[in-house]
């Protein structure tokens, strides 16, 4: 269990990123999600053992990893958001390298466990080529290669589907998902898609904040009936807004498709029809209900749908 | 091109560059280097040096072409290298390069527009620099240097700037801009600073043997980016005048100007070339890998890229975990550390650069007189060490902070950093791996020395002094460097901030290396402080030594320690770590660090108190210093008696550096009234110091070393007394402050003492050098008059007059003791040898050396060397056996019945010609390397041999002109010999190298005549030896060899022996009586002993034309120097023939025509030559017989009709 209390990160300026986290990742698939500067990557390098938090725990098994950054890294698999390889090296000698580094063992060898790696993500074709000729899936795909190698207790991984195809982005997950049986595998990304795919439970931070921990079916449950979809002309677009929660709003030949929330009691207005809710619309919700940076953060935050 | 986009990029390049700390650092040093510099500390070599004496303008066109030179390409080169080099990596490091490239701007607006930003921002701090350099020289002028400053002239700084600044830093600028952009790798752009400052110290500003071909001169010239070579060889090597330098404008020259524009050119094609890659480039015509089976792979994409068709589950792999211990991380960090550095192609541009200067610098090594020197590996591995301690470092410094910032620059870091290796594994593993830089560099430079001491087939190869001293002493200094670059980069955490403070560090180290301020202390390069012996290695301050690099691998371990502390690889929290900075979390840290400090802390205090107790350190000195501030007033002038006779017992220990010496001295007053009181001086580190005068025990007074002794009754003239004396030591007493060279000594290797110091045995009255520091305390020489000569002069060593000796000597049986005189016994005894000398004639010195030798026995004559060193020993006993017959003849008999030779260990370079023991350093005649041209090994040889009669038969009188009697006449004697032994050729050849000695090392405006010089001022010491060989050998061809040798001898007659030393007034009244020709020995010797005139000649107007059968050759013979002397006019054809006892002379179709002319100063004599065959070329004085500047103009290519 990979635990998280009060966790707070500070950068010079001074910017709050972390303004007290706590969280709870059990075993199995964790999905992180927020918006692009929400503090997701800050936290997933706290966790990785790359930062230093300004304030906070966190443990792994009881482990205590702000203290002990080095008792995690034998258990880790990282891949970050934003990453390279030495250029000068072929893909198996960085692979192998990075194992190397990491202690990886395996009864067939470093050379054969290279080799099953870059088959499982598919780069034997490139194995032998410099890195620095890798197009930016094969860099990426190299990448969750190393993050697998060594049965790490927690896996890492920060906006991974970033430069996949679907295809290999829907091969990824089903990776993801079969070796997170057996240990922790934290997902950060802002697609929601994703973590309504893989994950079982996740957490939602907005401005340093987890503002919700839940499941998507939870989440989707919570907002069961509550959601509306219509038309509107783009003339009223903006008093329509004003007068209601719209959750989505998309353009549709040349009309506002328009989803909305409107908990009993609400009035509905003409011409929207009751419409099955989906994890983005209340991912979309939270983001505009979550309390803004001025607001104290609550000890433990409500569970949409709790 | 669109200029408006092109506009742009540079002024967005321009505020980038002169806004980053790197321009701002380079300002500041601007500032405190010309605020140096206008102290009057860059000013040409020429001028007096004494008090009020003319001096050279620090603001003189040559000056400030000199200063602009030099800090332009000691500065400017390695910061416009950074500025230009980075500017398109920092682009790809940025990743900005296809958001840009998919705008409109062109490759080419986008190239130059950059390399323009760059020129432009150190052009500007160019002009900054010219304006400091006009500010602090004109306009807030340092007072100290008034005598250094003339009249502000815009010129001098335009035309420096344009001239010598200018063009370098568009060439550094254009080169390092295209190495950047076509590399991508900030290393390959460092070395470009690096290999250039490495090519012109090392080569093209040092490199200049007189016997270069002028035309690869001026071709060396040419390719010197910073005009160095072209200022010295065109205006400065041959000294000018302090008035022409201080008034004149740096003349331009054709080849010059050409360079200046063709090196401009190179930076700017070198931007163009840049251009035209970056655009095919972009294209994707370039940069990728032209192999087949490399477009193969990229043209043919696999079937099947999808993530992943396995099926097996993850956990089938049978992966596990076991975190890498610090030896597998190391050795897995090391690896790809090393396969980094092999990709990159520095190192391999770098190592012929290297081997190149290596090769030639062993080639060319020389030791007195110019003379070349065979390759002995330890002494090459010693002399380069401060190269390769410089080089190395700049490049492990390179090398280190790239590799550092390896992972953040190609953005591995967040991988790499989470894995769970130590983190002293990879800073090692990384400090390991970029030390093969200085293995590589540092076998290059073993292949070098080896390629050449193969080449001369002299010396065995040997690669124990290699590792000896490049193993032992300069891998810890290396193992320091990484540890600091370590900790510089963990403590500023970015590469700049890391180049600053290395840079810092080395630029400080110099600097007090400059000041002469490093001791054993704080020499952690130790850049001057070892000296190579193949007699016995590193036994002087052996123990400095290990202190040294004890403490050195601490302060490596120590930062390292640092290191691995700061740089934590998790981003630290600016709040824990402002934290941490309070004094008790300080004080944690320190505390954990300490450890760490205890082994380099005591060696360095240990080192600090063996300094300064050592023979140099500061207690030393201030005993030193109250000898001369108690003694100077009283004891300076004193009359004091003679020696009459030495008689001496030393017991030497050289393994303990130790000796034991009693003795006495049979003093006589030689003065008109009785002496009351004498002074003995006695040695600073005499222990147990004994005194008997006439048997008895005395307590003479002792003034901080100078022991005076009160006779009672006093010495009546011509009595004598006998002063007894017993006492022990240590030579040398301790360490010294800083290495380097060693005098005298005991040691295992051998042992040199002499009596000019109060070593091993009392020197009779004050000694005038004792305490006189040059920087505190140090006063200008006596000014004689005109008529100091008439009657009895002092001598100029020794006591006076000749005196007998016998000296006892004991050591282990391993050694030979030799001293002065004949061996009267020799035996050995309980495993120790007992020699024992007595002089079969009076000598004026006596000197001790010992040495486990081989001895070469001649005619009369013995070499005693090293087993090792027998190279040259034939030779060197060839010269003493024709020194000995020859001089004998020509000069005086050889009054002793020995002439030997003994070889001492090259702590020293220097030779002594003590009475029948002459001693040469290994470096001196031993290590010569002979050539068919020139034959040192005769020359220094020779010249020695010579001192028997010039220097100890004859002493020279104190005072002006003494010296020339010495020094002088030994190099004349030797051109005789070389020319008796070798043939007229052999001479001719040495006479030039003389020559060019002389010309190199005069100081115009503070030469004086022979009989004026005292050795006081620069230059003298080439007049002295040069010169005056040359104007003995004029002076013989003037009168004539039979006159010469009469009159010499009739002089030596006169005043050996006596109690007048004679100086050249002296010497020149006895020599006229014999001159042929009064009248023409006058003219010759006022104008070459009483005035300082140097012929010049030039030839102009050179014509052939025939005449019936006959060819005749007319020129303008001019002389542009001074004074007026006959000189032969030859026309030739075909190759003279030569001599030399190792060449067979040519069968050549030679033929010569000769005329004598004597042009006077400033005017042109037309000569006329007949010859009966078509003449090739016209010579003036094709026989080397007058002294000259500037020879090679003396001659001009003939055209026959």
């Amino acid at each position: 269990m990979l635990s998280l209390r009060n966790l707070v990160k500070v950068y010079p300026g001074p910017v709050t990123a972390l303004r007290g986290v706590d969280l709870e990742v059990p075993r199995g698939m964790f999905g992180l999600l927020g918006p692009n500067g929400a503090g997701k990557s800050t936290l997933m390098k706290i966790l990785s053992g790359l930062l230093e938090p300004t304030s906070g725990e966190v443990t792994l098994d009881g482990l205590d990893l702000v203290r002990h950054p080095e008792a995690l890294r034998p258990h880790l698999g990282y891949l970050p958001q934003e990453f390279g390889f030495y250029p000068y090296l072929s893909g198996q000698d960085m692979l192998r390298y990075l194992l190397e580094l990491k202690g990886v063992t395996a009864p067939q060898g470093l050379k054969a466990l290279c080799a099953q790696l870059l088959e499982r993500v598919n780069l034997t074709f490139a194995a032998k080529r410099k890195v620095k000729e890798y197009s930016g899936g094969m860099r990426q795909r190299l990448g969750i290669a190393q993050a697998l190698a060594g049965n790490p207790k927690l896996i890492i991984v920060d906006e991974p589907t970033a430069g996949l195809d679907p295809e290999e982005r829907q091969r990824f997950y089903r990776l993801l998902a079969e070796i997170a049986h057996e240990r922790t595998v934290l997902l950060s990304t802002h697609i929601v898609e994703d973590v309504a795919m893989l994950c079982p439970r996740f957490a939602v931070i907005r401005q340093g904040r987890v503002v919700a921990i839940t499941s998507p079916s939870e989440a989707k449950a919570a907002l069961l009936d509550t959601l509306y979809e219509g038309t509107v002309p783009p003339a009223d677009m903006d008093s329509f807004q004003q007068a209601h929660r719209v959750t989505q709003a998309v353009l549709f030949e040349g009309r506002n498709r328009v989803r909305i929330h409107a908990p009993p009691g609400v009035p509905v207005p003409p011409g929207f029809e009751r419409t099955p809710p989906t994890l983005e619309d209340a991912y979309l919700l939270l983001m505009k209900d979550a309390p803004g940076p001025s607001a104290p953060v609550p000890p433990s935050a409500p569970a949409v749908g709790a | 091109m669109n200029l408006s986009r092109l506009l742009h990029v540079a002024r967005t390049e321009w505020r980038h560059q002169v806004r980053r700390p790197l321009f701002w650092v380079l300002l500041v040093l601007l500032v405190f280097v010309t605020w140096g510099v206008s102290s009057g500390n860059v000013t040409i070599e020429s001028g007096s040096t004494e008090v009020g004496g003319k001096k050279a303008w620090a603001t003189s066109g040559f000056a400030v072409a000199q200063t602009v030179l030099l800090l332009t390409f000691l500065l400017f080169t390695f910061f416009v290298s950074v500025g230009a080099g980075m500017a398109i990596i920092s682009d790809d490091e940025a990743r900005v390069q296809p958001l840009l490239h998919t705008t409109p701007l062109t490759p080419a607006e986008y190239v130059w527009g950059k390399f323009l930003a760059v020129l432009g921002a150190y052009v500007t701090a160019l002009a900054v620099m010219m304006g400091l350099l006009v500010f602090f020289h004109h306009v807030v002028p340092s007072g100290a240097a008034a005598e250094f400053r003339g009249p502000f002239v815009l010129e001098h700084y335009v035309r420096a700037a344009v001239w010598f600044g200018l063009p370098l830093i568009v060439f550094m600028a254009g080169a390092a801009f295209c190495v950047g952009e076509r590399t991508r790798r900030a290393v390959p752009v460092y070395f470009l600073p690096v290999g250039l400052l490495f090519l012109c110290a090392f080569f093209l500003w040092d490199w200049s043997p007189g016997w270069l071909d002028p035309r690869v001169n001026r071709f060396l010239m040419a390719v010197d980016p910073g005009g160095f070579r072209w200022l010295t060889e065109t205006w400065i090597k041959v000294d000018r005048g302090v008035d022409f330098y201080n008034t004149q404008p740096v003349g331009l020259d054709a080849l010059f100007v050409i360079s200046r524009f063709v090196l401009m050119g190179l930076g700017l094609g070198a931007v163009a070339w840049s251009e035209r890659h970056f655009r095919r480039m972009l294209r994707g015509d370039a940069g990728a890998k032209s192999s087949r089976a490399s477009r193969d792979r990229m043209e043919a994409p696999p079937a099947q890229v999808a993530l992943s068709h396995a099926e097996a589950p993850l956990s089938a792999l049978g992966m596990g975990v076991k975190p890498p211990g610090f030896w597998a991380g190391l050795w897995t960090v090391t690896r790809a550390e090393a396969r980094g550095l092999l990709s990159q192609p520095g190192l391999y541009l770098f190592l012929p650069l290297l081997m190149f200067q290596m090769v030639s610098q062993a080639a060319t090594a020389t030791g007195p007189f110019d003379t070349e020197l065979l390759l002995v590996p330890g002494r090459f591995a010693v002399r380069s060490m401060n190269q390769a301690s410089v080089l190395v470092c700049l490049l492990l410094m390179f090398y280190g902070v790239e590799s550092l910032e390896r992972e953040q620059a190609c953005g591995f870091a967040p991988l790499h950093d989470a894995t769970p290796v130590r983190t002293l594994s990879v800073l090692l593993g990384k400090a390991l791996a970029n030390s093969l830089v200085a293995v590589v560099l540092l076998s290059a430079m073993a292949i070098a020395g080896t390629l050449v001491q193969v080449s001369q087939g002299t010396v065995p190869l040997s690669l124990t002094p290699y590792l000896l001293v490049w193993g032992l002493l300069l891998m810890p200094t290396f193992f320091l460097w990484m540890g600091f670059i370590l900790a510089a980069r963990a403590v500023t955490g970015g590469r700049f901030g890391t180049y600053a403070l290395a840079l810092g560090a080395l630029a400080l180290t110099g600097f007090l290396a400059v000041r002469g301020d490093l001791t054993w202390v704080t020499n952690w390069p130790l850049w001057g402080a070892v000296r190579w012996t193949d007699l016995g290695a590193f036994q002087v301050d052996r123990s400095a030594l290990v202190l040294n690099r004890v403490a050195v691998l601490g302060l490596a371990v120590f930062f390292t320690a640092l290191a691995v502390r700061l740089d934590g690889r998790r981003a630290h929290d600016a709040v824990t770590t402002l934290e941490a900075l309070n004094p008790s979390g300080l004080a944690r840290g320190a505390w954990r660090l300490a450890p760490y400090l205890v082994v380099p802390g005591v060696a360095l205090v240990s080192l600090g108190v063996l300094v300064g107790q050592g023979y140099q350190g500061a207690a030393a000195k201030l005993r030193a210093k109250q000898y001369w501030q108690k003694n100077l007033a009283t004891w300076k002038d004193a009359p004091q008696p003679a020696l009459v006779d030495v008689d001496l017992d030393v017991d030497l220990e050289p393994e303990a550096s130790a000796f034991r010496t009693r003795g006495t001295y049979t003093l006589v007053n030689r003065q008109a009234t009785p002496l009351a009181r004498f002074a003995l001086s006695g040695g600073d580190a005499w222990k147990d110091v004994r005194w008997t005068v006439d048997g008895k025990d005395a307590a003479p007074e002792d003034r901080s070393g100078l022991y005076v002794f009160t006779a009672s009754p006093p010495l009546e003239p011509g009595a004598t007394l006998k002063v007894g004396f017993e006492f022990q030591g240590h030579v040398p007493d301790g360490v010294s402050r800083e290495g380097g060279l060693l005098k005298e000594f005991i040691l295992p290797s051998g042992v040199v003492l002499t009596s000019f110091e109060a070593t091993f045995a009392p020197v009779v009255g004050y000694q005038e050098e004792r305490g006189v520091d040059p920087k505190e305390n140090r006063y200008e020489p006596r000014v004689y008059p005109d008529d100091f000569y008439v009657g009895p002069t002092e001598a100029a060593w020794g006591s006076g007059t000749p005196f007998t000796t016998r000296i006892r000597l004991s050591a282990s049986e391993a050694y030979t003791l030799n001293s002065v005189g004949v061996r009267e016994s020799d035996t050995v005894k309980d495993g120790r040898r007992t020699t024992v000398w007595r002089s079969d004639h009076p000598v004026s010195l006596f000197n001790i050396v010992a040495g486990k030798w081989d001895r070469v026995a001649g005619e009369g004559t013995e070499v005693f060397h090293h087993p090792a060193h027998g190279y040259n020993v034939k030779e060197m006993s060839r010269g003493l056996e024709g020194a000995r017959r020859y001089y004998s003849e020509w000069f005086h008999p050889f009054p002793w019945a020995e002439l030997k030779l003994s070889e001492f260990a090259g702590l020293d370079n220097y030779a002594q010609g003590f009475p029948t023991n002459i001693t040469f350093s290994e470096s001196i005649g031993f290590l010569t390397r002979a050539s068919p041209e020139v034959n040192a090994v005769l020359l220094v040889t020779a010249h020695e041999a010579a001192h028997q009669w010039w220097g100890n038969l004859l002493i020279p009188g104190k005072g002006p002109g003494g010296d020339v009697l010495s020094e002088g006449m030994s190099h004349y004697a030797s051109l005789k010999l070389i020319e008796q032994l070798d043939g007229p050729e052999a001479r001719r050849q040495a006479a030039r190298g003389m020559e060019t000695r002389y010309a190199k090392d005069r100081r115009v405006d503070g030469e004086r005549p022979l009989v004026k010089l005292d050795g006081s001022r620069e230059g003298d010491t080439s007049v002295v030896y040069e010169k005056g060989g040359w104007t003995f050998w004029m002076l013989e061809d003037l009168m004539g060899r039979p006159a010469m040798h009469a009159g010499i001898q009739a002089f030596l007659k006169r005043y050996m022996n006596d109690a007048d030393h004679p100086v050249l007034q002296d010497f020149l009244a006895v020599m006229r009586p014999f001159a042929p020709d009064a009248a023409a020995f006058d003219a010759f010797t006022r104008q070459a002993f009483f005035e300082v005139v140097v012929p010049e000649y030039r030839v102009t107007e050179a014509r052939v034309t025939k005449e019936g059968a006959q060819w005749v050759t007319t020129a303008t013979v001019t002389n542009a120097g001074t004074g007026r002397m006959p000189v032969e006019v030859a026309v030739m054809k075909g190759e003279r023939p030569v001599s030399l006892p190792t060449q067979t002379a040519p069968a050549a179709d030679f033929h010569e025509a000769r005329v004598r002319v004597e042009p006077v100063a400033g005017a042109g004599a037309r000569v006329t030559v007949r010859s009966d065959f078509a003449p090739e070329r016209l010579v003036v004085d094709p026989d080397v017989r007058v002294l000259q500047l500037r020879r090679e103009q003396a001659l001009a290519p003939l055209t026959a009709p």
